[in-house]
């Protein structure tokens, strides 16, 4: 029998070898070491890396490093390539810790569908990369890992020129960037993947809410959670979504088989198309946005009218109330979501003697999440509170309404949509929008230490431009204009219409 | 266990309770029930009820980082037989939610449960005083709704090492939470639900229906004269939900007539008495939210039809005609049939093999009852139908019916067969042949007279003590000399040819 002492948990569910390598940038002048962790030893050559790279590493461990060699690879589309996952996806052979210290001794007894995707089509998993704890943060400095830099600046801190990687996926990005892999694993859940792709100039795709399975994928909030890709070639983000582009039974939010060929069927129409409709929000026009940023928005347009396609701007209203509605339903669903972290059946626990069984879980919580985490589950605890009222419902019709005013503006009908208005007036609709990802490059540390000083709020603030995507499941890439990052989005489902401009655009550069 | 019952016997109290015309009584129950599906609710491991601790245990049930549910229909299936048979309004659209608070055996911090949409509603189970011993000739319980909802780990306290267990193998299993309107007028009227419900989930095949191995919680909701309500929570056994809320009514009614204020809250049964748990200010805000990662139930408007066909009759329509023609059976013995399904097929069987056979189907009723279940009972051996199937238990009772072998050589050959696992599968022919029971059929008339004579005169001769008490007058002495001769022919003549030869031989 399981025995949660109260004095402490002695069945250690994981073992303790494999310690994480994640250390805090600040502490060293290489932003390699702050990336990734477990397989990977601090080392920026990849190819000397791959041999025996965990401390104390077990065979289970190099059983899989070992594959690395493209011989030694099964054959498949992804033959010979090597990637970094995110550390909210669970793998068996490295811990899995969401850059918590409450999940900072936690190996997964299975592989989250995709790794195991990524594993058959013949990819070699190098190592876990760092986060914003439990994807909650835009910056990757929320880890009690420490905070990972961004490859593109000088990383001395110290002389205050340290750019942050952005987030939650920055260390995925960062590993891209610094061309540790041919591509990482991130997962967005407000713009987690394409925020950090921006500041770090890779691409990162966020496909549609669905696509791609989530068994395996910790969760922050549950109905906008995706997992991403992201690299420095268009082409790798491609066939790595297809071979994940799969119905996952265990998933019960994967997209249906059937659901999964009508979106082919539909979609096929658009592929290669020379006279799109672009889209431009009128309400992604917002004042903070960079001048710098506004430029490569315009002459990104300017060279999809040179490709042949046509510009408008558009109306989406809801997005200006997307912010709060995103808010809302993510706090709410990653206080209920991290509600399992009681350090009771895994995890850290105290060594402490607890009177309680309760207050066994409130020492292991309180100790175990960092103060971003905890501002979040108040936050959301505070939303599902009886006395709150309704706000979780109100903040889900917003988002329906932001759904239904995506729906007027794209010339593809959604496919779960029953209304049959949306049908009635089609032309002049879009095939797309494209907007900045983020309103400006990378900030330093120090200066975002500054604004979130000032007010915690301004992190919030930073993701008006991705949230809209997320709340309405649309499948949107950000490819990089420099230090910079312009959003394809398109709708629910016509992802390979989003790829497809933009290998496009990656061409003109 | 037996000190508490002595315990009770002498709570002279509870045994000469009566509720007070002066101080009302009003009661609701809340039942949840374990529901017998292969699966868990919403994972893949296997439910069990005496497995090793924490052996059936899959990722989600133990609330893994990057699991998520996936819905057992068969738990679906289960959860509206029974609100079709109560008569539930089934939802055509339902849900599930998360109801949130933490505790060591809630592996997800979370219980997922229906809340807002529940599965059905506006249900009924009907009480009457022909099958369900209460006094009003018919009470109408409504049920407010029924909802599926996962079951926690199991934890226990050892005070020895000061630790916790929990065991997780009940963690995730699929319960539905019944509730009813606080329509219970008297204690009756609780006990007669409590128990129409446990025959109803058990007839259908749901639940095995037993309260002492939690199967089925009960927790009753108690108020006087219209006081706040007061919940008592987890009552174990049926005489258990009797004593505390005839506790519960005495404690509020005493604290009426004191003046004291009854306070909303939730009490817990230490077999002697109710404690308090928690009040109403205490309670855990349990932060209700759809959980959105399961999909939204939607069934065919006909589902309450379809499922109403292929339910089994129900016990009640079942007590009806067996205690009605032709089977006309003692109620206890049809409620006992009723309550044991294989058994009532195997009845069943019995009655319409010898009523085919143009015999009063009542000959069925005697031999099934008494004499076969009967024979299990005197030598104390578990009822095991399979035995002897229904037609050859009727073969036999024909045999007997048509005098082919006596009643007591009948009953010779039960215990004999239930006594000799060789025997079973052979026809009831070869078995009267094979113990040589059958009636002497090939002697004449005046042969058996013969034998008769010399058997009854041999016996007088041997027991001349007990001739000459009969002759003295104490003629029920006979019974012993007719035994003697039973005893003898092993049962192949009857008492009757007997008696006659004795009275004849002794001149009485």
């Amino acid at each position: 029998m399981l025995r949660v002492r109260i004095v402490g948990r002695p069945q250690k569910l994981v073992p303790s070898f494999c310690r994480l390598v994640h250390r805090a940038s600040a502490s060293t002048s290489d932003p390699w070491n702050s990336l990734i962790s477990s397989r990977i030893n601090t080392n920026k050559d990849t190819t000397s890396a791959e041999k025996n790279t965990v401390t104390g590493s077990s065979t289970s461990c190099n059983s899989s490093t070992a594959s690395t060699d493209a011989a030694s690879s099964p054959a498949g589309s992804l033959s010979g390539t090597t990637y970094i996952a995110k550390d909210n996806i669970v793998t068996t052979h490295e811990f899995s810790t969401g850059a918590s210290r409450i999940l900072s001794n936690y190996r997964s007894p299975f592989d989250a569908t995709v790794v195991l995707l990524l594993d058959a089509a013949g990819s070699t998993l190098l190592g876990k990369s760092n986060l914003d704890e439990f994807g909650m943060g835009s910056s990757t400095t929320n880890s009690h890992y420490g905070t990972t830099l961004n490859p593109l600046y000088s990383v001395e801190v110290e002389t205050g020129k340290a750019h942050i990687s952005g987030g939650s996926s920055g260390g995925s990005a960062a590993a891209v960037a610094g061309k540790l892999a041919n591509f990482a694993l991130g997962t967005d859940t407000g713009g987690s993947v394409r925020q950090p792709a921006s500041y770090c100039g890779t691409v990162g795709f966020k496909p549609t809410y669905g696509r791609i399975s989530r068994w395996g994928v910790i969760s922050y909030a549950q109905t906008l959670d995706t997992v991403g890709i992201i690299s420095d070639d268009i082409h790798t983000v491609e066939k790595v979504y297809h071979v994940l582009d799969k119905y996952d039974d265990k998933d019960p939010t994967s997209l249906p088989d059937d659901i999964r060929n009508s979106l082919k069927s539909k979609c096929s129409e658009d592929v290669n198309s020379t006279s799109l409709t672009v889209g431009v929000p009128r309400e992604f026009v917002v004042g903070d946005l960079s001048q710098e940023v506004k430029e490569v928005w315009f002459s990104v347009l300017s060279q999809l009218q040179d490709m042949g396609h046509t510009v408008k701007i558009v109306s989406v209203p809801s997005i200006k109330q997307s912010l709060s509605s995103y808010y809302t339903l993510a706090t709410a669903e990653a206080a209920s979501n991290l509600s399992r972290y009681d350090g009771v059946r895994y995890g850290q626990t105290t060594e402490d003697l607890q009177e309680k069984a309760h207050d066994l879980i409130v020492a292991n919580r309180t100790n175990g999440f960092g103060p971003e985490v905890q501002r979040r589950i108040l936050l959301g605890n505070y939303t599902l509170s009886s006395e709150s009222g309704d706000h979780y419902i109100k903040a889900t019709q917003v988002r329906e309404k932001l759904v239904n005013e995506f729906n007027q503006v794209f010339n593809l009908r959604h496919v779960f949509s029953n209304d049959t208005n949306v049908d009635k007036e089609t032309s002049g609709r879009c095939d797309i929008l494209v907007a900045p990802t983020a309103i400006n490059s990378a900030p330093t540390l120090e200066e975002y230490h500054q604004q979130n000083e000032t007010n915690f709020l301004n992190d919030y603030v930073n993701d008006i431009l991705t949230v809209p995507a997320s709340l309405a499941g649309l499948p949107t890439i950000s490819i990089p204009r420099g230090k910079h990052g312009i959003q394809i989005m398109g709708q629910f489902g016509a992802d390979q219409t989003v790829l497809d401009v933009s290998k496009k655009l990656m061409e003109v550069k | 266990m037996r000190s508490i019952r002595l315990f009770h016997t002498s709570s002279t109290w509870l045994s000469k309770f009566k509720l007070d015309p002066n101080y009302k009584f009003k009661c609701g129950i809340e039942i949840h029930t374990q529901l017998k599906t292969k699966y868990k609710l919403f994972s893949l491991s296997p439910t069990s009820f005496y497995s090793t601790p924490n052996s059936k245990v899959s990722y989600f049930d133990c609330g893994l980082p990057g699991t998520q549910p996936k819905l057992n229909p068969e738990a679906l299936y289960l959860a509206l037989k029974l609100a079709v048979a109560l008569d539930c309004e089934i939802q055509q659209n339902s849900s599930f939610d998360r109801k949130h608070y933490f505790y060591p055996d809630q592996p997800l911090g979370y219980q997922i449960t229906q809340h807002y949409h529940p599965i059905a509603k506006n249900g009924f189970l009907e009480l009457n005083s022909k099958f369900d011993e209460i006094k009003n000739s018919s009470k109408k319980i409504n049920i407010e709704q029924i909802q599926i909802e996962q079951d926690t780990g199991k934890t226990t306290y050892d005070k020895f090492d000061k630790s916790v267990k929990v065991d997780y193998n009940r963690s995730n299993m699929p319960l539905i939470e019944l509730v009813t309107k606080p329509d219970f007028e008297d204690l009756q009227q609780v006990r007669a639900f409590v128990k129409k419900y446990q025959t109803m989930v058990r007839h259908l095949d749901i639940c095995t229906g037993d309260l002492e191995t939690g199967a089925i919680r009960i927790d009753v909701n108690v108020s006087v004269n219209g006081n706040p309500r007061v919940e008592i929570k987890n009552l174990g056994s049926n005489s258990d939900i009797q004593d505390a809320l005839k506790y519960e009514y005495t404690r509020q009614v005493d604290s009426i007539k004191n003046n004291e204020k009854i306070i909303q809250e939730t009490r817990g049964w230490t077999g002697t008495k109710t404690v308090s748990l928690r009040l109403k200010e205490d309670a855990v805000d349990y932060r209700y939210v759809p959980d959105s990662e399961l999909p939204f139930i939607n069934l065919s408007p006909t589902i309450a039809s379809d499922i109403k066909e292929s339910l089994p009759e129900l016990p009640e329509q079942i007590l009806q005609k067996l205690t009605s023609k032709p089977y006309d059976l003692e109620l206890k013995y049809a409620r006992f049939l009723t309550e044991n399904r294989d058994t009532l097929n195997y009845y069943f069987q019995l009655f319409k093999s010898v009523a085919d056979r143009h015999h009063s189907g009542k000959l069925a009723n005697n031999w099934f009852i008494h004499e076969f279940l009967g024979a299990f009972t005197k030598i104390n051996v578990k009822v095991d139908l399979d035995i002897l199937p229904a037609n050859f238990l009727a073969d036999l009772v024909l045999q007997v019916a048509e005098k082919n072998i006596s009643t007591t050589s009948a009953r010779l050959l039960l215990l004999q067969i239930i006594q000799t696992p060789e025997d079973k599968g052979k026809p009831i022919q070869d078995l009267i042949v094979q113990y040589d029971l059958g009636s002497p059929v090939d002697m004449s008339t005046e042969d058996l007279n013969d034998a008769v004579s010399d058997i009854c005169s041999e016996i007088i001769s041997n027991n001349a003590d007990v001739v000459e008490r009969i002759k003295k007058g104490q003629k029920n002495s006979i019974k012993f000399l007719i035994g003697l001769a039973m005893k003898e022919t092993q049962g192949k003549v009857n008492a009757k040819t007997f008696s006659e030869k004795f009275n004849e031989l002794l001149d009485l």
